[in-house]
């Protein structure tokens, strides 16, 4: 029996028949350590993105033309479809439940996760629903797809997904509501309350989903009269893919920034009690995500009219932006509070939420009636924004939390280098077409927009932003696995972690 | 000499079991519940049209040949409070350390909640409706099918459970408090159930 660097006993025996990569892969399998989970979930979205970033290229390169189309105009709504559920199932919500599980207990002192086989079965449910989903888009499923056995297993493997979500949620959530180790709720560190508001929120949402899943699959394989076909598909799950719920997946990335900052300031929180308030605002998106609605603000013939229409709108897309934006502020005041400095993981995450907050505004912004930009690419590059954000922040997680964890800190210099790329890939997918939506380019087609001038170039820069995102990723895994192999960089967050 | 002031003792803490069964339970009543509310916006918003008469407006929506078995849907709901009542029984039999009684009340939880189960599925015999035809039958089938695997998931917590009091664990009073309450919060969500689907219609 020998101990890890986070102190998890190993009961790994020597057996001199079995090569060490087969041992190392038989561990793999059976291990219910956090670190292996998380670091699984983080691997697997590091794959989902890059098929996100790679299709996210190919769209953009397909629109730079909208008079010929390179991919067929059958595929196009299932390359869009998959473009989404990429984004937001395959990278967000792992890569951010992966950061909170790999992390959470080190953070509350504690040897392992609460329920650490069912997160386990949560991570391998997610891996297999990810497999069913993409199987099923190779196999003209997916929304909009030609073939109904691959639509209803595209549909079965969503399901997967969501329940894999919901089951390493309530991990996360029995982890720190009973392994506080005598702390109170409000002491914990910030990173975990985010994980138990995310926790939370995916615990109350995605079960929707999976109702309204129920009925779509039902009505699907039977008479196809009251949830429609293929087609709308989308229009009856697309809320769970779009802002303001990604907000939701995406709350650990708050917490990263809060304890990034204070590690890196060697200060404490001013105002600490005001984080919390601001990470659990996030929460008040469980009222639209329930309702399964967007508002859209429009000025009324009366004043009782248009406060009529403010205040849904106000409640479900202004009052989430306060969670990043209480965040964002309150962390620079702990830099200012302390020693201010530079760090990867403070770069990361702050450039991460930065991110965040963008794609939400530009998500509040949308839902104004009198800009008249529903429709457009501007909904497409809300929910980059917000995903992206979420990549750069779970880079400032591991950045963050890789020492404590697994005894290997990564070098500091070379995450900001990597988070600055990330951040140019990020401004590059996404905000061209906040530019193109305003120019009335639609959403979710390669066809029937003027692609000359500026709706052109912002096309073009989308397709350089997803393939520089590519690199990104490649960049980060490689200067992780680096780090295992190479000499032990010193971790400037150990003296706070310990 | 006076004796010294004892120290207080650890803080009891809180049970996993306990903490992760509410938050499945509030997953299964946002399952529920989202299904209902998408079953009355449906009912809401069910097209009417004028009737052979010419004078009254028929709801295309419940069809007029579909007779719900009021009788074993209300007798199915009264059902479930014997089951939360052998449910809570358990609990109260554990703390006394009466291990014989504990099995007994998971035993017949458990076989209560087959007892839902059949009478469930002798409810939509007796219904007899086809799911080829229109929204409403789609829906029926959903949202009651929905309900039965969580039933199904309650039944399989009893039987864990009493298997875990047979095995020697009746001292874990957790489980038993967590598989209480996991009953408690089924049959509110089977109540709101069968007050949308079986009464209201």
């Amino acid at each position: 029996m020998s101990i890890t660097a986070s102190g998890a006993q190993s009961t790994e025996t020597p057996v001199g028949a079995v090569a060490a990569p087969v041992r190392r892969l038989a561990n793999w399998l059976i291990s219910v350590h956090h670190a292996t989970i998380g670091a699984s979930l983080l691997v697997g979205a590091a794959v989902w993105l890059l098929v996100a970033s790679a299709v996210g290229a190919v769209l953009g390169v397909d629109r730079l033309d909208a008079g010929s189309a390179t991919v067929s105009a059958d595929a196009l709504t299932q390359l869009f479809s998959l473009h989404r559920y990429a984004l937001v199932f395959g990278v967000a919500a792992p890569a951010m439940l992966g950061v909170v599980v790999l992390s959470l207990p080190s953070q509350l002192h504690a040897a392992n996760l609460s329920l650490p086989r069912l997160a386990a079965f949560g991570w391998w449910s997610w891996l297999v629903g990810s497999v069913v989903v993409l199987a099923s888009y190779l196999g003209n499923g997916g929304p909009g797809g030609g073939d109904a056995q691959y639509v209803e297993t595209y549909l079965l493997g969503l399901g997967i997904v969501l329940v894999a979500l919901v089951v390493i949620a309530v991990s996360i959530a029995a982890t720190v509501m009973t392994r506080r180790n005598g702390q109170r709720l409000g002491d914990v560190p910030v990173g975990a309350f985010a994980g138990l508001v995310t926790a939370i929120g995916v615990t109350l949402t995605l079960p929707v989903a999976l109702g309204t899943l129920v009925y779509v699959w039902l009505d699907f394989v039977n008479a196809r009269v009251a949830f429609g076909g293929t087609d709308l598909i989308d229009s009856w799950l697309g809320w769970v893919m779009r802002e303001p719920h990604t907000l939701l997946v995406v709350v650990p990335a708050l917490g990263v920034l809060a304890d990034a900052a204070v590690r890196t300031a060697r200060s404490r929180q001013p105002l600490r009690g005001v984080v919390l308030i601001g990470v659990g605002i996030s929460l008040s998106v469980v009222a639209s995500s329930a309702t399964q609605q967007a508002h859209v603000f429009a000025v009324g013939e009366t004043p009782f009219g248009t406060l009529q229409s403010f205040v849904p709108y106000a409640l479900f897309n202004l009052v989430p932006l306060l969670a990043p934006l209480v965040v964002v502020s309150l962390s620079l005041l702990a830099l200012r509070a302390g020693t201010p400095g530079i760090s990867g993981a403070f770069v990361a995450s702050f450039l991460g939420v930065g991110m965040i907050f963008t794609g939400l505004a530009g998500s509040a912004a949308m839902h104004l009636d009198a800009l008249g930009i529903v429709g457009t690419v501007f909904a497409e590059a809300t929910v980059v924004y917000v995903v992206y954000g979420a990549v750069l922040a779970a880079m400032g997680g591991i950045a963050l939390h890789a020492g404590s964890v697994t005894g290997r800190a990564l070098p500091d210099g070379k995450v900001v280098l990597v988070a600055l790329l990330g951040f140019i890939a990020t401004v590059l997918a996404s905000l061209p077409h906040y530019v193109a939506g305003f120019l009335d380019q639609p959403a979710n087609a390669a066809s029937g927009y003027d692609d000359a001038g500026v709706v052109g170039v912002a096309n073009l820069l989308v397709a350089v932003g997803h393939a520089l995102m590519l690199v990104t990723v490649l960049a980060f895994v490689a200067l992780v696995v680096g780090s295992r192999r190479g000499n032990v960089a010193s971790d400037r967050y150990r003296t706070e972690a310990a | 000499m006076t004796a010294p002031a004892l120290t207080a003792g650890p803080a009891r803490r809180t049970s996993t079991v306990f903490v992760a069964t509410a938050f499945v339970a509030a997953a299964a009543s946002m399952l529920m519940g989202s299904m209902l509310a998408m079953w009355l916006d449906f009912r809401a918003k069910a097209p009417t049209r004028v009737a052979s008469d010419g004078v009254s407006l028929i709801k295309d929506w419940l069809k007029k040949d579909v007779a719900i078995p009021e009788v074993a849907a209300t007798t199915l709901m009264f059902t479930f409070v014997i089951a939360c009542v052998m449910a809570q029984w358990a609990v109260y039999s554990a703390r006394r350390g009466d291990k014989s009684h504990t099995t007994l009340a998971l035993g017949i939880t458990m076989f209560t909640g087959l007892a839902i189960i059949n009478a469930q599925v002798a409810l939509w015999m007796q219904i007899d409706l086809v799911l080829r035809n229109d929204a409403y039958e789609t829906m029926f089938y959903a949202i009651t099918g929905t309900m039965m695997a969580i039933i199904v998931s309650a039944v399989v917590y009893s039987f864990v459970a009493m298997f875990r009091v047979l095995a020697g664990r009746g001292a874990d009073h957790d489980v038993l408090r967590a598989h209480s309450l996991y009953w408690y919060a089924v049959s509110g969500m089977f109540a709101a159930m069968w007050f949308v689907v079986y009464v209201q219609k």
